[in-house]
């Protein structure tokens, strides 16, 4: 009955071979060893629980632990070999303890299944993740925070449709994205929850629930909860084997944090053109091109731009793959893996380049106030009719007259003469002077979130808090 | 200078007419008239900001109110007109405040834009929306709690790769689902309190504050640029509803494959199926292969809102008009989805004779198995023997219970007569008592538990 099937974890009722393709089909081995930490963790624990469920002696117990941490040191030196027949990394451990330490290594697998193992490793690899990228976003926001603090008194136009629209500073620019992640609400608060859910739900799972009807034996899951550090245990068997939210979960945060991404690097590169010349970056991350000697592309913003697809990609696909499953764990679901690696490396990659982006650009200042025009005052033209007592519906088509009219005659809308404005309301007077003043337009914003000096040395400030708050 | 763009919100410096084309292209009246309420909760708050900050007087702010009263009872009864030039709902109700109170209404948009006004909008509604939903989710975990709690003793099988697996309670396989949408509830919390934020950025100080208390929002955007920019609150939205339709697909998979002739575990009420044309005997069950569809039209509202948002430059851009539609739908699709699941749960019938019958002694191996590893060997060595013995049965085409102790022996000496202990269902899924499990003690807990967590969110 020995059999090539023999060696697998499953084999035993099986007397045919498996087709190699199939086997190459099948087998996870090639990116799920990235996990190797985390089942040699899972497995120290869980050793533990059998240990006190008196499952196996202390001597087992510690032939498997001193047999781990072994197969941890070969893994952190490269040095561990993978072998045929290793169709995953649970399966390559268990094969390489057996070597190391004999009989005793059969024991490992008791009350369990690898159903409960690989969701166990994933939860416990994607919660050391979720703390590195949230180190790479703390970063990027702190870079961000700093630069808006130190370039506080440029101003420049800011656009609504891709127009010009009102004067605002460059540091309210700056701070945009930070506070759209949510106060940074969407890559901290989004990342927040998520890491957070994550230990909640992520850690949750907490081992072995058994392939589907839970765990036999007297295994002590809160002990193996404090073991591997988790918040909570899940709370059906049937649910922990199967649901892989914490996964889809994580693929749509990497998906909506690079459209913010994606949507800085649009203004950065619309900046960095000729036509704008606000920004340059720096050469560390432009490229050349091989044909054209004068140019210099902001690759590193396309680069970034260009990764959300891939990652909306990943996480569109996961939901289609698991949309429809029947219940508790079907091999579909092995297409977790691959798509969350991909989006961590993704992200951790992305969030780098956009600090180091951030940290090094160098702005034109004077070309920057240069292309503040006067037509963007019109909307403070049409507040001093309001502050006239005039309703604004009507104060805003009177100023539209005027920058209509100024068009007509070909004059920037402050040339327009006295006359010309008295023409169009009477409650025009000499002190219209005082509207064309870009300081005093930006200063008047000073409500909470706007871009006078004050609000933006508040929002800085709540950013700098905040920062203090999430960082551990 | 008058021309017909005279009448819209930012007429002004334009000559021209728009294209009709480019009108009905631009305008989104059709769709966010549903969003009346909110925007005339909007204003109506907003106008006494505006009083506050001295920009309207009380008599003026209190003819804005009372317009604004008339116009949503207008709507509410389905009486209000909309006409050529109403672009958007923001300047259809702004218009009839016009006609109704005349100067005054002039004064309402001092000092926001549309911009702000619509996002305040959709974030007013998708509250009272999220409420709504949690409603339909809370009522359908509670279905199913019940439903569990009142038959726990029917046991069936449980599979994995959808081969059967171990024996469970039916109870386990119906709170395994439960649970899901439990998690779907929170995170729908979660949403709400990232939804429940004053993105208004007014220009005039006061104003932001007032209108925030006003509305009973959690708290203000820290940044005007992305507070009019971002759609965060809508793209989670719609995620939420794409994960929370895949746990219904999965769970409508289940229920399909049950109600086959060839596994005859449950049958639907006829309320939730429909027949065949042709064929007189057809009893499909449309309900939950419409439930399992939805879940590729939401992700791909959701997908398509993704792509509509990345690259945008800062601020407000016309693009995140799509917004809207992509909000409504998902909405409609999982209040009927979540509530034609409710009604498909607790009105199904279930056969349990025949969800017994189905349990086979094969489904014991792996208690097979445990019972060497009781006698001491490796759980290793014991899962080999125990499929050796799975495939003599099948070798000898007896079931695995009927192998004769001689038979299990010859593949382990550790094989007795108290090896008749193991081919008992009820014990089988007794011993699975930690908690998460199949026992009874097990899976009472997890009602309980489900119990308390209905408690703590209803209202």
């Amino acid at each position: 009955m020995a059999n090539s099937e023999g060696n697998k974890l499953w084999g035993g009722r099986f007397v045919g071979n498996t087709d190699p393709i199939m086997e190459k089909f099948n087998a996870s081995i090639a990116y799920d060893q990235r996990m190797w930490d985390a089942d040699i963790r899972g497995s120290k624990a869980y050793v533990k629980a059998l240990e006190k469920a008196e499952l196996v002696t202390t001597e087992e117990m510690n032939s498997i632990l001193h047999g781990m941490e072994q197969i941890s040191e070969e893994w952190a030196k490269g040095a561990f070999v993978v072998k045929p027949g290793d169709e995953d990394i649970h399966t390559a451990n268990e094969r390489r303890l057996k070597e190391l330490i004999g009989e005793p290594a059969g024991k490992l697998h008791t009350g369990r299944s690898r159903n409960d193992q690989v969701v166990t490793d994933m939860r416990i690899w994607l919660c050391d993740a979720i703390a590195t990228l949230k180190e790479d976003a703390l970063q990027l926001v702190a870079t961000m925070v700093e630069r808006a603090s130190v370039e506080i008194d440029v101003l420049f136009p800011g656009y609504t449709h891709m127009q010009r629209a009102q004067p605002i500073r460059w540091s309210h620019w700056i701070l945009s994205p930070p506070a759209e992640c949510g106060g940074f609400s969407h890559l901290m608060s989004a990342l927040w929850p998520l890491s957070s859910y994550m230990k909640l739900m992520v850690l949750v799972w907490v081992v072995f629930s058994g392939a589907i009807a839970g765990t036999p034996f007297n295994i002590d899951r809160e002990l193996l909860r404090k073991e591997l550090e988790f918040d909570g245990i899940s709370i059906n068997s049937m649910d922990a084997t199967g649901e892989r939210d914490f996964v889809a979960e994580f693929l749509f945060w990497a998906s909506l944090c690079l459209t913010h991404l994606s949507k800085m690097a649009e203004d950065l590169l619309l900046y960095s053109t000729k036509e704008f010349s606000f920004i340059a970056l720096a050469d560390a991350y432009s490229t050349g091109s091989s044909l054209m000697p004068q140019k210099k592309n902001a690759d590193s913003l396309e680069l970034i731009r260009s990764k959300a697809g891939r990652v909306l990609g990943r996480c569109a696909g996961f939901m289609m793959t698991i949309k429809g499953l029947p219940s508790s764990y079907n091999k579909d679901l092995q297409e977790d893996k691959e798509a969350m690696f991909d989006c961590f490396d993704t992200l951790h990659g992305a969030l780098r380049v956009t600090t180091g982006v951030m940290s090094t650009l160098k702005i034109n200042r004077p070309v920057m106030e240069a292309a503040l025009s006067p037509d963007m005052l019109a909307t403070d033209l049409a507040y001093y009719l309001v502050r006239k007592g005039l309703p604004f519906r009507e104060a805003h088509g009177l100023s539209g007259r005027a920058v209509f009219q100024a068009e007509s005659k070909n004059v920037p809308l402050n040339q327009l003469t006295v006359e010309d404005l008295a023409a169009i309301s009477p409650l025009f007077d000499r002190d219209v002077a005082a509207v064309w003043d870009y300081s005093s337009s930006v200063e008047q914003y000073s409500a909470p979130g706007g871009t006078a000096r004050s609000s933006v040395t508040a929002q800085v400030q709540h950013l700098r808090r905040w920062l203090q708050d999430h960082t551990q």
